[in-house]
């Protein structure tokens, strides 16, 4: 690790710690949503940064996990903590079933067969009312017996802190060396004796976990889940988010989660039209910056390297 | 009646599907925005049939052409930079959805909208049922369109031209094919399509923003089912779905037509994943 990463993180992580003490009820509850966001951009980054496979079932395997959670608990009493682990635990038993079936076939029918797949938990969603409580939402209990937002708040940043440093081991391990390699060049990496099928299962069930566990912990605090969760319009953030901050980098998503959730409180008021705009952000982005915020400012840096 | 419908619908599908089709057989680009096209189509041809009070029938042509201007544009602008970074352009054309989406959200607003009928009442067919003209007009409308795409690959320079550059982009541009003009052209054709499907279809199934991801993936199952870059495929894949959603449509539940087809897509991933025209590898 680079001095200067430690300083971040170390810097970072305090200003994270006092910031609860400083922040009112409101932002606090968008540091909140951020915090969900950075656990779901920086996984799909993972996926598809780092393996090269653009998966749009992320959001729908959040939603599994914040409907197995939420059901366990409004239907059998199940303590919302264990109602997250099986969650968890669907969401990565699905990703990898469907996993199987697709990632052999080749990147454009993982995106084809994960769209449809998202689509389709949406629709069982909204239908099976009698279990889900369809558009309405399902209404759960919440993970402690007196709601505290700054007890989230610290459960939310633990998690996602724990995530972020499982991701960061993983890119800068052997295995983060193989997922690039099979990213950079498939055949070369197949011909040095990488099974390159196995390294994608083993990332798309992997990051289809983290998902799952980011979904059921925004469920109980939300505590409704609505079929909100798993729709292509979250879908589209999450992708957003790790687009404009950066993909193929460790900080990216984590930057993009946090400016957009910021952005959107305050481009709130303009309704409908705050999607559009994300939407036309990102599409510049991917067109002239593809490394995002973080490519950016690395460039920059640089740059005034030189001229120094 | 179910099975008729389920004709009529399906060589519709394959005309949406062959739009996409197109686009992956030639730049092996997957065109997520494929149902916001086909939505967008079916608002200027009912804008301009009932606004401005064109004749279907030319609102109809002028409608695909617009489109078919806007799918040259979006190569131009934003998939040309992305070539050959498959990850890239499957990112840029899903913001694109979005956009596209929201942006039809904004200017038709949330209602369902249909274009007028082209034709009224009904036919008896065989002797059996009543069938709507519409519907039987759609039918012959989506044929002729189908066989002039045919045509248009198989027989003329243009489709040698294309199927070059899907074989073999290097090769084809050191005999002299522009194959940034034919990717261009392509994908404006695979606009057209799902445009003319739109148009076709809209009367039927009135358009909403909201129903863009349900035709885009409908034209999705097709594809993967025929076999990527398959035109024979996309005809008969098309059929196959038209008439599965149909029947079970009627005899098992309206509300999880959307079902049938990812079950489809599954059965063909488990089984034939290079789909039943496409090539092995």
């Amino acid at each position: 690790m680079k001095s200067s990463t430690i300083w971040f993180s170390v810097a970072g992580l305090s200003v994270a710690i006092i910031l609860p003490f400083f922040l009112s009820q409101y932002w606090l509850h968008v540091m909140i949503i951020s915090l969900f966001y950075v656990m779901m951009a920086s996984s799909w980054n993972l996926l598809a940064g780092y393996t090269g496979q653009v998966s749009f079932a992320h959001a729908a395997f959040a939603g599994v996990g914040a409907y197995t959670s939420g059901m366990l608990s409004v239907f059998l009493g199940v303590s919302p903590w264990l109602g997250i682990l099986i969650g968890i635990i669907s969401a990565a038993l699905l990703g990898l079933g469907l996993g199987v079936l697709c990632i052999r076939m080749g990147g454009i029918y993982l995106s084809l067969t994960t769209l449809g797949f998202s689509e389709i938990i949406r629709i069982i969603i909204t239908n099976e009312d009698n279990w889900t409580r369809g558009t309405m939402g399902l209404q759960t209990p919440g993970l402690f017996v007196e709601y505290s937002k700054t007890g989230y708040y610290f459960i939310f940043l633990a998690v996602a802190v724990a995530i972020g440093v499982v991701i960061y081991k993983l890119i800068h391990s052997e295995w983060g060396l193989t997922m690039r390699a099979v990213l950079n060049d498939e055949i070369a990496a197949s011909a040095s004796g990488i099974n390159t099928i196995n390294v994608r299962l083993l990332a798309f069930t992997f990051t289809s976990a983290i998902a799952g566990l980011a979904g059921g912990l925004y469920g109980h605090y939300l505590m409704l889940v609505t079929p909100d969760i798993p729709s292509l319009g979250q879908m589209f953030l999450v992708l957003a988010m790790a687009v404009i901050g950066g993909m193929g980098s460790f900080a990216g998503p984590i930057v993009g989660s946090f400016v957009l959730e910021i952005l959107s409180e305050y481009i709130r008021e303009w309704g409908e039209y705050h999607v559009l705009i994300f939407g036309l952000i990102a599409l510049a982005m991917a067109r002239f910056a593809p490394e995002g915020l973080m490519g950016l400012w690395i460039n920059k840096r640089k740059g005034h390297g030189h001229t120094n | 009646m179910y099975l008729t419908n389920g004709i009529v619908i399906g060589i519709i599908y394959a005309i949406s599907a062959l739009g996409v089709t197109l686009i992956v057989g030639i730049m092996k680009v997957v065109n997520f925005a494929h149902g916001e096209l086909y939505v967008f189509a079916g608002y200027f041809s009912y804008y301009m049939s009932v606004s401005l009070g064109l004749s279907p029938l030319v609102a109809m042509p002028l409608s695909v052409f617009l489109v078919f201007l806007i799918g040259l544009l979006m190569e131009k602008a934003l998939i040309r930079p992305t070539y050959g970074d498959d990850m890239y352009s499957l990112i840029v054309t899903f913001i694109l959805s979005i956009v596209l989406q929201n942006l039809a959200l904004l200017i038709f607003g949330p209602y369902p909208n249909k274009p007028p009928n082209l034709i009224f009442g009904a036919t008896n067919l065989f002797g059996l049922f009543y069938y709507g003209n519409q519907r039987l007009l759609s039918f012959f409308i989506s044929l002729a369109i189908l066989l002039f795409i045919f045509y248009l690959i198989k027989m003329t320079w243009f489709g040698k031209s294309i199927r070059a550059v899907s074989q073999d982009r290097e090769m084809a541009s050191r005999i002299g094919i522009d194959h940034y003009r034919i990717n261009m052209l392509s994908f404006g054709l695979g606009a057209a399509l799902a445009a003319a499907a739109g148009v076709i279809l809209s009367p039927i199934f009135p358009v909403t923003p909201s129903g863009s991801a349900a035709i885009s993936l409908t034209a999705f199952v097709v594809v993967v089912l025929g076999g990527m870059g398959s035109l024979k495929g996309c005809l008969v894949g098309g059929l196959i779905l038209g008439i599965i959603e149909n029947l079970g449509a009627a005899y098992i539940s309206t509300m999880y037509r959307g079902i049938f087809g990812f079950i489809l897509l599954i059965l063909v991933l488990v089984f034939r994943p290079w789909g039943l025209y496409g090539q092995k590898t």
